[in-house]
């Protein structure tokens, strides 16, 4: 072979030592001692000041967890995680809780500064979000971007979870002037224990899988949100997690309950720093939408993937789940995935509500050993239902990047509607792509369609756009965002454009 | 692997076993119930199993009254002229002496730890069952580059009989049309299973056609493991009209470039019926293609399909294409589809449609505005929807043969 | 400008030998028309121009602007100058024309040290050259060539020649798919883009689009080999006699 030498420089150029987040805050931090049991629990629910209730339920799905097994039915291989050899809890000594933003310790201040989330509102206001950038030519002539586009300097409102905490959420008083709530979800169960209390676990219930039972006896911090009735959320609700100590996992729960006819459109992004050793990410996201009501949820996931060899990264195991619970009510799931080692998420859709719609819309990029398995269900069980995937895989260096997808018309689901399609693209010969779905027509009025393809980057159309000049990492950037379009075109636009360019980060290097 | 722990049989699951002959006489059937006591059949959570709970439905095998099935002389072929092997005979039929072809009952009995294809099955329970219940193997040599009529292997002569296995090589060149007729399960036995080994020699052509009328008691699990040989074309078709629970599985494997694949299949469900069509289509090496279309109608009961497409490192150039669509003619039935893709090369064009859904409202209104009664437009829409699948075999009895089996089917139903 | 040496090319999965020894050259202001039965070699050598990889180059050489262009990859030998208009231009789904021309014109411009245009005067660019080959801008908006009409797929590669000013432009087989008012504006965006510092090589079947993209030379291939040169005299000749008498007196 005379490509010896080729070879190894494009082995070298692996996407993973592109990570440009693997950056480590040095702070005094406050640590659990490594273990899960009743007392890490009762010492988590402590460091909260939680009522006895939160405890209690901790304590119950603990006990359950105990009788569970971690699942193996994903098409992910990595060793058994020692459960007992994790922290479940750290925070920055300085912050015992959320405090104002003046208070918060400067060096998590500059954290977020680095990972572009700024905290402070009057920077956010003067309009950090780069607003003179001129956005990608094509998507803005494109009807189908969500009308909030081309507003410049809009405001977003950030709450944001460093290790087990929430150190900052910004906004506040805003939106509660339009009613909304907006806080950590450890402040919402001492300050609207009712509501947390009505809505817990009713969308993901405390048994329903190994991870989602193991998060509700140690979750420590996350979002929640309400909008109350008829109420158009004013701006973007965010959540920003970033894992900083070492041997800690994160272990976050989201609420987020549109109540009738309200509106919220909520984004999410996450990164972690570079380790050798493998860190655990498990989080519990859950989404209720009453009547008429609409929930667009969008996730940009750039945990740490680990290094060329595989070493290191985050292993991430998600449970997000939207209850339709209402009529013509609306959940709509948007993910970008670039990192993490290893991904098993699933965020899906129960139509419960007549004439209710879920949405799921995917891109999976995976390069140098990282493993995705993730997809959604849509579970029709309202008349007139309808749902939508459209899943894009990208598969690169030696990974393995699976689709997995369960679509179901109950019997009484009549008319249910859904449409799939779920492409795969493969770059290199030494990745696998996987497609498999569950379709699961029980009722004679479901319509179900659902198309699924595997390809390579066309070598004509490569030789095209480097006949126009287009050096060949550009050229297959460039057919790949072409690839995934109609799914970037469902994200806000500052999370577009990131993930565009997180999209070129991630294949760098992929091409020999 | 994880280490095993003996679970406790279900009844059903201790029902079947019973009727295994108790002190098999070969070895290998010995080892193959010892390891059905150590596996137990599988249920749901084995993924190869998602949608047929074995360990539950087997009780459709065990339980109930059986019919007596159709008196194994009144039986015509599919195919007029073909030349008819009786698997549990023993004995070679008359006219089985040809040039070019060899038949032989072995007596061998039906050895299920050397799988033919390169397919990750730790346990195989069809072959183990089939083993178990004592299927001896029947070897159905072609003799390259010769073209015979039709051969038509059947397995439902004494009760023991019930338990078919073949061995069916088609050497290079040759051409052969071989039906699988699995008729009713006849003299009582409420079980049956049929394994058939084919292995497709380079440039040859086989056209497969399984022919499942069982009728509504029987339990059949079934299987056919094929290689395919470099340049060689196999086309398969299955049709699914009978059975209580009926499971009929594909596993093929390519195994010289140039091979072609072309799989097409009718279900066809009704009352409390179970039908399972599960497929494995491993592409091994380059530059091969496959088509597989299924289409269902279900006025009743559970129809499953698992179509999976792998294509293993380095089979650069595969292009294969899988569809599965049905017609859900009541809330009374249901249609479970996984069609999975596995792949392991970047050079490949693979793609599966599924689509689920009832018949086309303007196909209708179309028809019956030039005057055709509803029931009979529906019935027009329903048998042309299965035809097209049909009507691709380039097989012009064949053809005419599934079309009556379908006809007799539809007029049943409506 | 152009000059191809003793070219031999074979196809490199099969290794079936497609160009036999060509010579050539091609002079700054200079438009060659290469003609030639089915299967001479034409869209092979069009290819090999702009660095296709599914063809081996056996011996010989290509020489452009006095250097050689073998070893450059097909980016840099577009950012040098080369233009291939293909006969049949890739559909990209999801990547807007406008994006494409912007990225194709900039990537060229960062290769030879140029600054990057801005939005304003990209546009403005686009405006003019679209507006002279009748091509609306709406059109621009929608995928590359995705769903495009023969003629505006034709139209939109003169469009890209246009805004790239390449030195040598090869032509393959432009007129195939035509209409007669297509092929005429398609032939005027060429010959508005004649000069006397760019280089025409334009491969065809047929006179038909030698009467409004007037040729210096003529060459006729066959075999992969270059077996008659002359002035556009013979491109008459041949539409005339056809093939077979120039084949016979080479043979």
């Amino acid at each position: 072979m005379p490509a010896v030498q080729e070879t190894i420089d494009t082995v070298a150029r692996i996407d993973v030592d592109q990570y440009k987040y693997g950056f480590e805050t040095l702070i005094e931090m406050d640590v659990a001692p490594k273990g899960l049991n009743e007392d890490t629990i009762r010492l988590i629910s402590a460091k909260k000041n939680e009522p006895e209730w939160m405890l209690e339920w901790r304590l119950q799905a603990f006990e359950r967890w105990k009788t569970m097994e971690s699942p193996d039915w994903a098409r992910l291989d990595y060793p058994a995680i020692d459960f007992q050899d994790i922290h479940y809890y750290a925070a920055p000594k300085s912050m015992s809780g959320p405090k104002s933003l003046d208070e918060v310790d400067p060096e998590i201040l500059r954290t977020y500064e680095k990972l572009g989330i700024p905290l402070k509102e009057q920077e956010i206001l003067a309009g950090v979000r780069r607003a003179d950038e001129p956005s990608e030519f094509g998507s803005e002539d494109d009807s189908s971007v969500p009308p909030s586009e081309g507003s410049y300097g809009r405001r977003v409102a950030v709450d944001a979870v460093f290790d087990s905490v929430s150190v900052a959420t910004t906004f506040k008083k805003e939106l509660q002037k339009a009613g909304v709530i907006f806080m950590p979800i450890s402040e919402a169960i001492r300050e609207y224990p009712d509501l947390v209390r009505q809505y817990l676990g009713t969308v993901v219930p405390v048994s329903d899988n190994f991870f989602a039972t193991m998060n509700s006896a140690v979750f420590t911090d996350g979002s929640f949100v309400y909008i109350p009735p008829g109420v158009r959320c004013p701006m973007e609700l965010s959540t920003y997690f970033r894992i900083n100590e070492r041997n800690t996992g994160q272990f976050e729960r989201t609420l987020i309950i549109a109540d009738k006819g309200s509106y919220v459109s909520y984004l999410e992004g996450c990164t972690a720093p570079q380790r050798d050793e493998n860190q655990l990410h498990a989080a519990v996201v859950e989404l209720v939408a009453l009547d008429d009501a609409e929930i667009k949820y969008s996730t940009v996931q750039n945990w740490y993937p680990g290094d060329k060899d595989g070493k290191g990264g985050i292993y991430n195991f998600v449970t997000k789940r939207g209850d339709c619970r209402g009529a013509n009510s609306r959940i709509s799931w948007t993910q970008v995935e670039t990192g993490s080692a290893i991904t098993w998420k699933y965020p899906s859709c129960i139509l419960r509500g007549d004439g209710s719609r879920g949405e799921f819309y995917s891109i999976a990029v995976s390069n140098g050993r990282q493993q995705v398995d993730s997809g959604t269900k849509m579970i029709h069980l309202g008349k007139n239902t309808s749902s939508r995937i459209i899943s894009k895989g990208i598969s690169a260096g030696r990974s393995s990047n699976t689709y997995r997808g369960q679509v179901t018309a109950n019997r009484r689901a009549a008319n249910a509607r859904n449409f799939t399609q779920c492409d795969s693209l493969l770059i290199g010969e030494e990745c696998g792509a996987h497609t498999v779905p569950y379709i699961e027509a029980r009722n004679a009025t479901a319509q179900f369609e659902h198309e699924a393809t595997t390809s390579k980057i066309s070598e004509d159309q490569l030789f095209y756009c480097m006949q126009r000049g287009i050096p060949e990492e550009e050229a297959v950037a460039l057919i790949v965002n072409g690839f995934v379009k109609d799914v970037i075109q469902q994200l806000p636009m500052e999370f577009a454009v990131e993930a565009q360019k997180l999209i070129g980060v991630s294949l760098e290097g992929s091409v020999g | 692997m994880t280490v095993h722990q003996l679970r406790p049989r279900t009844p059903a699951e201790s029902a079947l076993f019973a009727l295994a002959p108790a002190a098999p006489a070969a070895v290998h059937a010995q080892a193959a119930l010892d390891a059905l006591h150590r596996e137990g059949l599988p249920n749901r959570r084995v993924e190869a199993w998602h949608y047929t709970d074995l360990r539950q439905l087997i009780a459709r095998a065990t339980s109930g009254a059986v019919e007596a099935g159709q008196a194994d002389d009144v039986l015509a072929p599919l195919l007029a002229g073909s030349l008819v092997v009786e698997l549990g005979a023993g004995t070679a039929p008359s006219g089985a002496d040809r040039d070019g072809l060899s038949l032989a009952h072995t007596g061998d009995s039906a050895d299920w730890r050397t799988s033919p294809n390169h397919l990750d099955r730790p346990v195989d329970t069809v072959r183990l069952l089939n083993a178990a219940f004592g299927a001896t193997a029947v070897r159905v040599s072609v003799e390259a580059g010769t073209e015979l009529p039709p051969i038509e292997l059947r397995a439902q002569g004494a009760a023991a009989g019930a338990h078919g296995f073949a061995i069916c090589d088609v050497a290079a060149g040759a051409k052969a049309v071989i039906v699988e007729r699995l008729s009713a399960n006849a003299g009582g036995a409420p079980f049956s299973t049929g394994v058939s080994n084919l292995d497709i020699g380079d440039g040859a052509e086989v056209l497969w056609i399984v022919d499942q009328t069982k009728s509504a008691g029987d339990t059949h699990l079934g299987q056919l493991n094929v290689r395919i040989g470099a340049d060689a074309r196999f086309k398969l078709f299955v049709l699914n009209a009978g059975g209580a629970l009926v499971r009929y599985e594909v596993h093929s494997v390519t195994v010289g470039e140039g091979a072609d694949i072309a799989i097409r299949g009718v279900n066809l469900l009704r009352d409390k019926q179970h039908v399972d069509v599960t497929t494995t289509l491993v592409h091994a090496v380059p530059h091969t293609t496959a088509t597989e279309v299924f289409r269902n109608v279900v006025t009743g009961g559970t129809g499953v399909f698992q179509g999976m497409i792998k294509v293993a490192p380095g089979a650069q150039k595969t292009d294969a294409k899988m569809a599965c669509n049905s017609l859900l003619l009541s809330d009374e039935g249901e249609f479970l589809a996984k069609p999975e893709l596995e792949i392991f090369a970047d050079d490949v064009q693979c793609g599966h449609g599924a689509t689920a859904g009832e018949i086309n409202e303007d196909h209708l209104f179309y028809l019956m505005s030039r005057g055709i009664p509803e029931a009979s437009a529906r019935a027009l829409l329903v048998k042309a929807f299965v035809a097209e699948v049909v009507e691709e075999l380039e097989h012009e009895a064949a053809v005419e043969a599934l079309e009556a089996r379908i006809d007799a089917w539809l007029e049943l139903s409506a | 400008m152009l000059e191809i040496k003793n070219l031999h090319a074979r196809v490199a999965e099969t290794g079936t030998e497609i160009l036999r020894g060509i010579d050539l050259k091609v002079e700054a202001g200079e438009v060659a028309a290469i003609m030639g039965p089915n299967g001479s070699g034409k869209s092979t050598l069009s290819y090999i121009l702009a660095g296709r990889e599914d063809y081996e180059v056996t011996q010989g050489d290509i020489l452009f602007n006095g250097e050689s262009i073998l070893e450059m990859d097909p980016a840099e030998r577009a950012a040098s100058g080369v233009f291939l208009a293909f006969q049949y231009p890739l559909e990209i789904p999801g990547v807007a024309t406008m994006t494409f021309l912007k990225t194709a014109v900039n990537a060229q411009r960062k290769a030879r040290g140029e600054s990057e245009l801005t939005t304003p005067d990209f546009l403005r660019r686009v405006k003019t050259s679209a507006a002279d080959l009748k091509i609306d801008m709406d059109m621009l908006k929608r995928p590359l060539n995705v769903g495009f009409s023969g003629g505006e797929k034709k139209r939109a590669e003169i469009l890209q020649m246009a805004l790239l000013q390449p030195s040598l432009c090869v032509m393959d087989e432009t007129d195939s798919g035509l209409d007669i008012d297509a092929l005429k504006i398609v032939s005027d965006g060429v010959n508005a883009l004649r000069g006397p510092d760019r280089a025409f090589l334009v491969i065809t079947h047929y006179q038909r689009l030698l009467d409004h993209i007037v040729p210096d030379t003529v060459h006729v291939l066959y075999k992969g080999r270059i077996i008659r040169s002359g002035d556009k005299s013979l491109a008459l000749t041949l539409e005339n006699e056809g093939y077979a008498q120039i084949i016979g007196e080479a043979a």
